[in-house]
């Protein structure tokens, strides 16, 4: 399995979370959450273009993702800065591989997460400053 | 001085520890796109702190912490910058250094890839937020 092939599973597990989560959020969080799960969306089409463009089989989304039981915006909120703290990570892990394609698409991958990883603790009134983003403690 | 054989290997020993050989010192030569980030890191910490983004500013000051350690002993100098005149002229400047980052990232046959992408990451997310 490729970064690219684990970065394509985590957009697919991010567009999923918020859809289960969007409908607990008001105000400028869900407006947030919209335009973020848009993003998403965007970005697991450039990879399965990517696919495309490079002859590879993309892995299909999964029927469903663990996600933790959510009642309210916190809970919501809680769920959906997990989700994309996990998509900058998965996406960091790619951007010192050896073939310069891959390191390229992850590269980009990657500031785009963090853009989102910044947008959405803005959103939810979290500090945007964080020096590693996505990086494992 | 070394009056017998023992004396001359004991005193090299003592001469050679004290760093009083001849042996020239090994310079590391510094990575140029280490050396460029750590200046734009530098500069956008100044900007940032100019203009009240504080929590920025040390986002900033921790990437040229981190640069500073790994240029050792070849860090330049800290130079004159002038400040970004609104928070729209330090998105673009953020916007600058991230491409900058970036572009070393891709280039890069070093081990520092990932802190190069994560420069590139964060300053990408400054831009975002302060747009």
């Amino acid at each position: 399995m490729t970064a690219v092939d684990t970065g394509l599973a985590a957009e697919y597990a991010a567009i999923y979370a918020y859809g289960a989560m969007a409908v607990h959020l008001d105000g400028d969080p869900r407006s947030t959450a919209e335009a973020l799960d848009a993003e998403h969306r965007s970005r697991r089409d450039a990879l399965l273009d990517y696919y495309d463009a490079n002859g590879l089989e993309a892995a299909p989304s999964e029927a469903g993702y663990d996600l933790d039981r959510v009642e309210d915006a916190e809970g919501a909120e809680a769920v959906l800065l997990q989700i994309e703290l996990n998509v900058t990570t998965t996406w960091r892990a790619g951007t010192g591989a050896a073939e310069p394609g891959e390191r390229e698409i992850c590269l980009r991958m990657y500031a785009d997460s963090a853009v989102s990883l910044a947008r959405l603790r803005l959103a939810v009134g979290q500090s945007v400053a964080d020096p590693w983003p996505g990086r494992p403690e | 001085m070394f009056t017998t054989r023992r004396g001359l290997l004991v005193g090299a020993a003592v001469l050679t520890a004290a760093g009083c050989t001849r042996e020239t010192a090994q310079i590391i030569t510094s990575d140029a796109d280490l050396t460029a980030a750590l200046r734009t890191a530098r500069s956008l910490a100044i900007g940032a702190e100019a203009l009240g983004y504080s929590e920025i500013a040390q986002d900033h000051l921790t990437h040229a912490a981190t640069l500073e350690r790994l240029l050792l002993p070849g860090v330049v100098a800290e130079e004159e910058v002038a400040a970004p005149a609104d928070a729209e002229a330090l998105a673009e400047a953020e916007a600058t250094g991230s491409r900058e980052a970036s572009d070393a990232c891709l280039a890069t046959d070093s081990d520092y890839a990932v802190l190069l992408a994560e420069i590139a990451a964060a300053r990408a997310a400054h831009s975002a937020v302060l747009a």
